[in-house]
């Protein structure tokens, strides 16, 4: 069947189209060259006066794991609050915050998003997490496996192994846990909460392994750009939430010696101690290191005002938030001695200081860093705002009066205490095209997505262009999965499944020998239970993997 | 003007929403009108008037008859007037309710009054678990008003409770009194196990000596002025705690539960 899009206003920054009007055809799936000669049209569709992008990517989003259903479980209200009746093609659900698993699916589908990926899977609870990613209707999806606080790689550390030896242990892990990435969490600092520390900074020792963070982030950073890991260490550094971390996040910054790295939910790293309320924004110099540093890519985890609920593996950090927590109750907990886990509901109020600030440097942020390329428009679902909240965030990022109209509503103190007034930055939507769709793509390390030229999938999304960019970001035309019309009107008009995205390092088998002993001794499976298959994804018949190719191999 | 009084024809297989059928949300609306509101019944939608005969016209005054234990949320978020349910009730009766008077012949379900906020619920027979509770992952149960049951309570008695009266004439399940941030729940018969179990503040006022856990504090005994007030409170109600002679004020004073704040009180009836 052959689609043709016709007249569309083509945003694509992978091939560097920007705003011009193209066609698009669209065969098995695929976005094709026109055909040559006589060719029959099945089917077309007049998108003259509409902006087309490729579907969006949202590289930072907790939508599988076992923390969702701890949070799941610990707001019933949200879901209360949210009901969500069937339809003919769509099942029922619930949820604000932390929405269930269809309604996730439906729910970013209708704003023209068709990737997310989940950053914080845990190897042990990886099946679960892939489990509830396989629920998730039309998304594609993918997980960056959770390392850096387990008792194993802080073992070798302690016994001064190779970096070789490292590698090995990661690439087997990534293959085991089927993940995309690796991603670090307070490195170290999980498991340094079990042996009484309450905080641990880059170069604090854990009490325990005597191992520093800094040494955690080097060998692992390492270990991924020795893999050929596309995407960059993706690292949730120390201290988060600390007045004067911005401190600490430079120090990561230039610490990491030039290694590619990516820092998630940046806004909540970037805190200074100024002013009266000793808490200040540190956003310019967040953003100059990282205009600076080309090795450095960052997600901002943006915060939105309103209920949502946090949730972390960061126990550490988690476990002292517990006393903000609103409404009043939170987990946190041990997971199998691999990392721990935190559950903090939060309510994000405009005329609180703190909340308005953190508002306030999120955007700072995204409007002082000059690349899109290299940062990525994230609320860190749902621990800065749920994902729904996007269409907003799009518009204070692309509209300086409502910007600054919003701003004048903040808490007065924390008005006087960010720069955002006077940025007059407006984000084009090319800009946003990378952030969300191109840049994410190349971020991942994601072959044939985020891109309109030819040989890409078709994920395509058709918006109609209106100066309120989030009654424009929250309701596409179409959206086509790879090449099925899936949304009309920002609704759900067919369902379909999409891929696990994942990438196979190469490791020496005999890795397994010293791990078969430790998973014997200590751990609640056994090696062989402990690795998945690509079976247990694909064997319902509506799962599929998608092998992505790693640096240095064709 | 006679009482809006809806007579259940049949009982419906599948539980009955009865939520819009309060009084605040059929001011103003005609016989006609009200015959015509859907009520959701398991899958099926059904009209007022396939399960009800209706008769009379004062909203504000609504008589449900031959009720029966499927019809859930009667009376939900009550905000002024009157329903008197003859025969029994289902779940969440009065959830909500915000001001006005319910009164139930029969018994009853799962969280009556759950979450009430003022307003005066009269119960004449049994009621299931959790009466006046929060409801499940909320943090305060029952803000206001006055429950009393004649018969027995189920388990959960008050759990969270934050406000307001429960008074009980027969038993209270286990957990009587659990997680209460402040109120009273007066019992005269029987009490269950993990009695004011994680209670942080309040009083629960007992004719007849509990089983406490560990975490309460025996306080020794008192006479306390302020009991004949509270009973004096009581004459009003059609109860068997109007009557003098149920009255006292010598108690064993026990606070708890040390394993939470530890300022609540059992005060328990020296006989």
């Amino acid at each position: 069947m052959l689609i043709k899009l016709t007249g569309g206003q083509v945003y694509d920054p992978a091939s560097g189209v920007d705003g011009q009007i193209q066609d698009i055809y669209i065969q098995d799936g695929r976005i094709v060259d026109m055909p040559v000669g006589d060719f029959k049209i099945d089917k077309e569709y007049d998108l003259h006066g509409k902006v087309v992008m490729s579907g969006a990517i949202d590289m930072h989003t907790h939508i599988g794991g076992g923390k969702g259903n701890i949070a799941r479980t610990l707001l019933p209200e949200d879901h209360r609050q949210d009901p969500v009746s069937r339809s003919d093609i769509t099942r029922s659900g619930c949820g604000h915050a932390m929405p269930s698993t269809f309604v996730t699916g439906y729910r970013y589908a209708e704003m023209g998003y068709t990737a997310g990926f989940e950053p914080a899977v845990l190897p042990i609870n990886a099946r679960q997490a892939h489990m509830e990613m396989g629920d998730i209707p039309i998304l594609d999806k993918g997980g960056y496996v959770m390392l850096g606080s387990d008792d194993y790689l802080l073992r070798m550390l302690t016994a001064k192994k190779d970096q070789k030896a490292i590698n090995d242990y990661v690439a087997w892990t990534m293959n085991a846990a089927k993940a995309i990435g690796v991603k670090v969490v307070n490195p170290g600092g999980i498991n340094a909460f079990k042996f009484n520390q309450r905080k641990l900074d880059l170069d604090e020792q854990n009490a325990h392994y005597g191992v520093t963070p800094r040494d955690i982030l080097e060998v692992l950073a390492t270990a991924v750009k020795e893999l050929g890991v596309k995407h960059p260490l993706h690292v949730h550094g120390c201290n988060l939430g600390v007045p004067g971390n911005v401190q600490t996040t430079l120090d990561t910054i230039q610490g990491i010696g030039g290694l590619p790295m990516h820092l998630t939910h940046i806004q909540f790293h970037s805190y200074g101690t100024e002013g009266d309320m000793k808490f200040s924004s540190g956003a310019a110099q967040i953003a100059e290191a990282v205009n600076n540093n080309k090795n450095i890519t960052i997600d901002v985890g943006q915060v939105l005002f309103g209920q949502t609920v946090t949730a972390s593996g960061d126990s550490m950090r988690q476990h002292y938030n517990h006393k903000f927590a609103s409404p009043n109750k939170w987990v946190v907990m041990d997971i199998e001695c691999d990392a721990g886990c935190g559950v903090v509901p939060f309510k994000y109020k405009d005329q609180n200081f703190v909340n308005a600030l953190q508002w306030a440097i999120g955007l700072e942020t995204f409007l002082l860093v000059n690349d899109p390329w290299r940062i990525f428009l994230t609320t860190d679902h749902p621990n800065g705002a749920p994902f729904t909240s996007y269409p907003h965030l799009i518009r204070l990022l692309m509209d300086r009066s409502f910007r600054n109209e919003v701003l004048s509503t903040i808490h007065p103190e924390a008005q006087k205490m960010t720069t955002l007034a006077s940025i007059t930055r407006e984000y084009t939507l090319q800009e946003i095209a990378i952030m969300t769709r191109a840049g994410a793509a190349k971020l991942i390390g994601l072959k044939d997505r985020g891109g309109l030229s030819a040989g890409n999938w078709a994920d395509i999304t058709v918006y109609t262009d209106n100066t309120n960019r989030q009654t424009m970001f929250e309701k596409p035309d179409y959206m086509f999965k790879d090449g099925e019309l899936v949304v009309v009107d920002g609704k759900v008009v067919h369902t379909k499944w999409g891929t696990t995205h994942v990438v196979q390092p190469d490791f020496d088998p005999s890795v397994e020998t010293g791990l078969k002993d430790y998973f014997d001794r200590y751990l609640t499976m056994k090696l062989g239970n402990f690795k998945i298959s690509d079976d247990e994804i694909t064997e319902d018949g509506r799962g599929s993997i998608t092998v992505h190719p790693l640096n240095g191999v064709a | 003007m006679s009482a809006l009084t809806f007579t259940l024809k049949y009982q419906p297989k599948q539980r009955v929403d009865m939520s819009p059928l309060v009084c605040q949300l059929l001011q103003g609306k005609t016989t006609q009108q009200i015959a015509a509101l859907e009520l959701q019944s398991g899958k099926l939608k059904l009209r007022v008037d396939q399960v009800f005969d209706i008769s009379g016209d004062d909203t504000q005054a609504i008589v449900i008859k031959n009720s029966f234990a499927k019809l859930d949320f009667i009376g939900k978020e009550l905000d002024g007037g009157s329903i008197t349910v003859e025969g029994d009730a289902g779940a969440y009766l009065a959830m909500g309710m915000k001001t006005g008077e319910i009164k139930v012949t029969g018994s009853v379900g799962l969280y009556a009054a759950c979450e009430m906020k003022k307003g005066y619920l009269e119960i004449g027979g049994n009621v299931g678990d959790f009466l006046g509770a929060a409801l499940p992952g909320n943090k305060m149960g029952m803000k206001g008003g006055t429950i009393l049951v004649k018969g027995n309570a189920g388990e959960r008695v008050g759990d969270h409770l934050r406000r307001g009266t429960i008074l009980i004439e027969g038993n209270a399940g286990d957990y009587c009194g659990s997680r209460m941030t402040a109120g009273t729940i007066a019992v005269m018969g029987q009490t269950g196990r993990y009695l004011g179990y994680a209670m942080r503040r309040g009083t629960l006022l007992l004719w007849n000596q509990p089983q406490l856990s560990a975490s309460f504090n025996d306080c020794g005994s008192h006479t306390l002025g302020f009991l004949p007030l509270l009973f004096n409170s009581f004459k009003k109600f059609n109860s068997k705690f109007a009557d003098a002679s149920v009255a006292f004020n010598r108690v064993q004073r026990y606070a708890g539960d040390m394993s939470e704040m530890g300022k609540a009180e059992v005060l328990v009836k020296i006989k």
